[in-house]
């Protein structure tokens, strides 16, 4: 099954996987760009590493029949949670953020690859029940296999990987047929638990990036610092650019999480509005791939895996260079495929994999 | 089943469908949103980011030094050091108080507010916590370097008179510029913080003696630490100033003067070059640097002889009998003493109904015009007045410069008064009464001039009508002032009657305690009744008359005339007059005495003046340096 069929490897969509190879190479340049002073081999090398194993596993989930990998996802996604659960007692905290497990010399983020499991689990789910629409207790359980593993990733304090989880139940439930009157009991839902979130849920500092994102200017140096830094940054790219290395916002550090979250920001200062316009293009050019693929999935399952992978690089593309450019508030959400950190990038080619996956499988049955 | 499957795939096509346009919609606008802060606001956002990086460190320019005619630096700079709290590098904000407070002695109240107000600057903005500190401070700061990095030393240039009160007025003092000032524009390079002239010559000449401040650009990161020196433009060194004064002239006159209310100026009649200029009680301008204490400053202002004013220029005063120098020349100009007419003083005479007395109440009998000036008798003058009329006065007097500022290079000069029908008419609405011109000729009634204005008109009678501009600026960096000499052209013979009365004044008359053996001293008292007698019950402060005495030396070539005021001194050959002989002994000691004395000013005959012209001995602690000290 692993052995590549000749047939199947015609059917590799080759521009896709330059699109993602860009885009990662893209991420890969930015971090040496405006980490390199700081050593060499810390966050460049690294991430030259993470994009190595990134291929493999994307290759190795091409390889495999996605329809293997979904028949054995209720033990993936059970491993996953336990790995959760592993992380709020024995993980350890970046930033404030209790989402990592170490493993000997590694870092590894759980919820990153946990956003992929839950995406199958769903699929899988909604793709064995064979109707037009969704009743309430398919609605009720299919929000249960997200929202638990999302809750245990806010209980580490990760809102914005929390966040992440909701689009991938609100896309899926769209696609599997939800009902109209559903839609509105749940955005009524939203409405009345928004408020209740506000008093008895949200963290101060949480509270504090929703308010600064209506009036960045409220505390320069606090969090609206950070979207007042990254528009100059941006802004002070221009055109063309400032050149690698150039960027005083980045390397001075003045932008804050500068190859993470806010990667976008030293790409769009050093090469300026010609980059920035291109990769916005490649992740556009990616999601039209991901469309079409979607079209020609002869089954459920597959068309709902690649629906909602498509519908969770949108929403961490929208929040992420939203956020940089300060249309949204500051929330960790990494730009996938460039923002420096393993899991993510793993996870996205694991994520890309399937896909792939799906698509070169779409005449065979 | 695999039809049904087909189905629903074909249901999910349909409905993935939609989401097309979602995605298209928030990448156009994300795309917007970068065209519009790349594109359309690049240029700004690069200017915003090359501020973010590149920070102007000021390079203050020192402040040029002022010297004594003779070279001799009566105001310069002195080195001095702040204690200063670099807040980005405090580890321990309790640690950091602690170590202020009891190692450094600073207030925890006042350090608290320090904090308070700072609040909102900036982390890497350092905060002055203790300003120009002592050796002790100094050494205990270099010795917890280590353990507390966050407080440093720093060093400013201060200025230093070093002479203390000694020509206070004159030389000015500094103070912050004020946010007017700021605005104004007439600082050019002046930020929030820089001192300015606040009076005197630091204020006249402050453009000269500023110079340029420079700038460091260095590159810096968010912390707001350096990371790198962009360019630096040196500072351009304020110019120095020479002034006309001479440092010797300036001890005596300002010794002579101690525990007194009064002025002492002198000055060169030829040229307008003030010599010394005292006026007492002064203040010491050290007390304004950097800044002053309010205490400091409400006790200076609450004092009630009010040592912030220089009276020279800024208080004008009855002349009293001073102004019969400039009724002579009045006199004889006008031609109402051609002849020669004698006048009997029989020790009171009557005009208009009223009687005036003479200062002698047996009379001086009959006398002509030396002999009036030289006992000062009132009747002559009274006599000569009503024959001359207020107009033939007034004209005279205000075109040798009384009743307005003499155009002194100080600034916030008084005008005074000398009055006319006109000005009466103007200012009080009211006739001249012939009375009043009686008043005037014994510088009584409404004549108000300030010690310069009667020392300029004096020394212009007695050079034949050579009326100068008074001047402290020898020379500037920037070259020589321009100062105009309006020749009245008084006719030598009036002048010579004049010297001689003024001569006979000293020499025998009611000046004589200002006679100094080897000089030709010609002088003329006054003194002023501060208050009639029957007013005097009513008067809490002082009712003592004042004391005047204006002269030259010597009769045939002046070279120095100097003028004397002393409030509620007495009369002025007792009070005034002994003053003006010290003077005159200073400056015959330095012109004559010494062999090697030479003409050119400036040429300098002062032993260890060129000595004292280098910065003050290392080992010597500069900031407890009294100069006052230095006596004669």
């Amino acid at each position: 099954m692993i052995k590549p069929d000749e047939r199947l490897m015609r059917s590799f969509d080759w521009l896709w996987f330059l699109a993602l190879l860009a885009l990662s190479g893209s991420g890969v340049l930015a971090i040496w760009s405006t980490t390199s002073s700081v050593g060499i081999d810390s966050y460049f090398g690294k991430q030259l590493a993470y994009l190595a194993c990134g291929i493999i596993a994307f290759a190795v989930l091409t390889a495999i029949d996605y329809r293997v990998f979904s028949d054995w996802i209720a033990v993936l996604y059970g491993a996953g949670a336990v790995a959760l659960i592993l992380v709020l007692l024995v993980g350890h905290s970046v930033h404030g953020n209790k989402s990592w497990l170490s493993l000997g010399p590694l870092s590894i983020q759980p919820s990153e690859f946990m956003k992929v499991l839950v995406l199958v689990a769903l699929a899988k789910y909604y793709a064995n029940l064979d109707m037009d629409h969704l009743n309430l207790k398919e609605l009720a359980i299919g929000a249960l296999v997200v929202f638990v593993p999302a809750a245990l990733v806010f209980l580490q304090g990760d809102t914005g990987t929390t966040l992440t989880y909701l689009p991938i139940y609100a896309v899926l439930s769209c696609l599997a047929g939800i009902r109209r009157k559903h839609v509105v009991a749940l955005l009524l839902l939203v409405l009345v638990s928004a408020p209740a979130a506000w008093f008895f849920v949200l963290k101060d500092y949480q509270k504090e990036r929703v308010v600064t994102i209506f009036n960045p200017e409220r505390d320069a140096k606090g969090v609206g610092y950070q979207t007042i830094q990254s528009e100059i940054a941006i802004g002070s790219g221009r055109g063309m650019g400032k050149g690698l290395k150039q960027g005083s916002q980045g390397s001075l550090g003045f932008l804050p999480a500068r190859h993470t979250d806010f990667v976008f920001a030293v790409l769009a200062e050093e090469l300026g509005f010609v980059c920035s316009i291109a990769i916005l293009l490649l992740f556009l050019f990616v999601l039209y791939r991901l469309y079409l693929a979607g079209g020609e999935v002869r089954d459920k399952v597959g068309a709902l895996i690649v629906s909602g992978v498509a519908a969770l690089v949108l929403f961490h593309v929208v929040i992420n260079i939203g956020m940089v450019v300060g249309l949204f508030p500051v929330v960790g959400v990494p730009l996938p495929f460039v923002s420096a950190g393993g899991s993510s990038l793993i996870a996205c080619f694991m994520a890309m994999g399937l896909c792939m996956s799906v698509r070169i499988r779409r005449y065979v049955n | 089943m695999a039809i049904h499957q087909d189905a629903n795939r074909q249901l999910i096509q349909q409905r993935l469908g939609r989401f097309r346009w979602v995605a298209l919609l928030v990448f156009l606008t994300l795309g917007v949103r970068l065209w519009q802060l790349q594109i359309v606001r690049g240029d700004e956002y690069a200017i915003l980011a090359e501020r973010n990086r590149i920070r102007e460190i000021p390079l203050v320019a020192a402040r040029g030094a002022i010297l004594d005619r003779d070279g001799t630096p009566m105001v310069d700079n002195r080195p001095s050091y702040d204690v200063i709290l670099y807040r980005e590098d405090m580890k321990d904000r309790d640690a950091t108080e602690r170590y202020l407070v009891e190692k450094l002695g600073i207030a925890p109240e006042a350090l608290g507010r320090l904090f308070d107000r700072n609040r909102k600057s900036p982390l890497y903005h350092p905060i002055i916590v203790k300003e120009d500190v002592g050796m002790e401070d100094i050494s205990v700061v270099s010795a917890h370097q280590s353990d507390h990095p966050e407080v440093k030393l720093g060093s400013e240039p201060r200025r230093l008179y070093r002479y203390g009160k000694l020509a206070a007025h004159l030389l000015g003092y500094l103070g912050e510029i004020s946010e007017k000032e700021l605005a104004s524009g007439d600082h050019p390079g002046a930020r929030a913080g820089t001192l300015v002239g606040r009076s005197g010559v630091e204020r006249s000449y402050n453009q000269t003696l500023t110079g340029r401040d420079g700038a460091r650009r260095v590159m810096v990161d968010s912390r707001g630490r350096e990371v790198g020196l962009l360019d630096e433009q040196p500072y351009v060194a304020g110019g120095d100033i020479r002034l006309t004064l001479d440092l010797d002239l300036q001890q005596v006159a300002d010794q002579a003067l101690e525990g007194r209310v009064g002025v002492v100026v002198a000055m060169d009649p030829r040229n307008g070059e003030i010599l010394a200029m005292a006026s007492a009680p002064s203040f010491d301008p050290n007390t304004f640097s950097p800044r002053i204490s309010s205490k400091a400053w409400s006790a200076i202002v609450n004092d009630p002889d009010r040592p912030m004013q220089n009276r020279a220029i800024q208080n004008s005063y009855s002349p009293g009998s001073i102004f019969k120098v400039v009724m002579a020349s009045a006199g004889l100009h006008e031609g109402a003493l051609d002849g020669d007419p004698s006048v009997f003083c029989g020790g009171a005479s009557t005009y208009y109904g009223r009687v005036f007395r003479c200062a002698s109440s047996g009379g001086h009998g009959a006398l002509h015009l030396e002999a009036a000036i030289a006992r000062s008798c009132n009747i002559f003058f009274y006599e000569l007045g009503r024959k001359l009329g207020i107009e033939k006065i007034a004209r005279h007097a205000e075109s040798l410069g009384l009743g307005s500022p003499t155009g002194i290079d100080l600034r916030d000069e008084q005008g005074g008064v000398m009055p006319s029908p006109e000005w009466k008419e103007r200012k009080h609405g009211t006739k001249w009464y012939a009375g009043e011109t009686i008043s005037v000729s014994i510088g009584q009634g409404q004549v108000s001039v300030t010690p310069l204005q009667m020392l300029r008109a004096i020394s212009a009678i007695v050079t034949g009508g050579k009326l100068t501009t008074p001047h402290v600026l020898l020379r500037a960096d920037d070259g020589p002032g321009s100062w105009p000499v309006t020749d009245l052209g008084l006719e030598e013979a009036h002048v010579r009657r004049i010297r001689a009365g003024m001569w006979q004044s000293v020499h025998g008359g009611t000046g004589r305690n200002a006679d100094v053996p080897g000089l030709d001293i010609c002088g003329k008292t006054g003194t002023v009744q501060v208050v009639s007698r029957e007013n005097k019950q009513f008067m809490r402060s002082n009712s003592e008359n004042h004391s005047w005495f204006a002269g030259f030396a010597n009769r045939d070539n002046p070279e120095i005339a100097v003028v004397v005021f002393v409030e509620h001194g007495g009369s002025g050959g007792m009070a005034a007059a002994p003053i003006a002989k010290k003077m005159f002994a200073a400056y015959q000691e330095k012109r004559y005495a010494r062999p090697d004395a030479a003409e050119e000013p400036g040429a300098s005959t002062r032993p260890g003046a060129a000595a004292a012209s280098e910065p003050p001995a290392a080992a010597a602690p500069a900031v407890s340096e009294q100069p006052g000290g230095e006596a004669p």
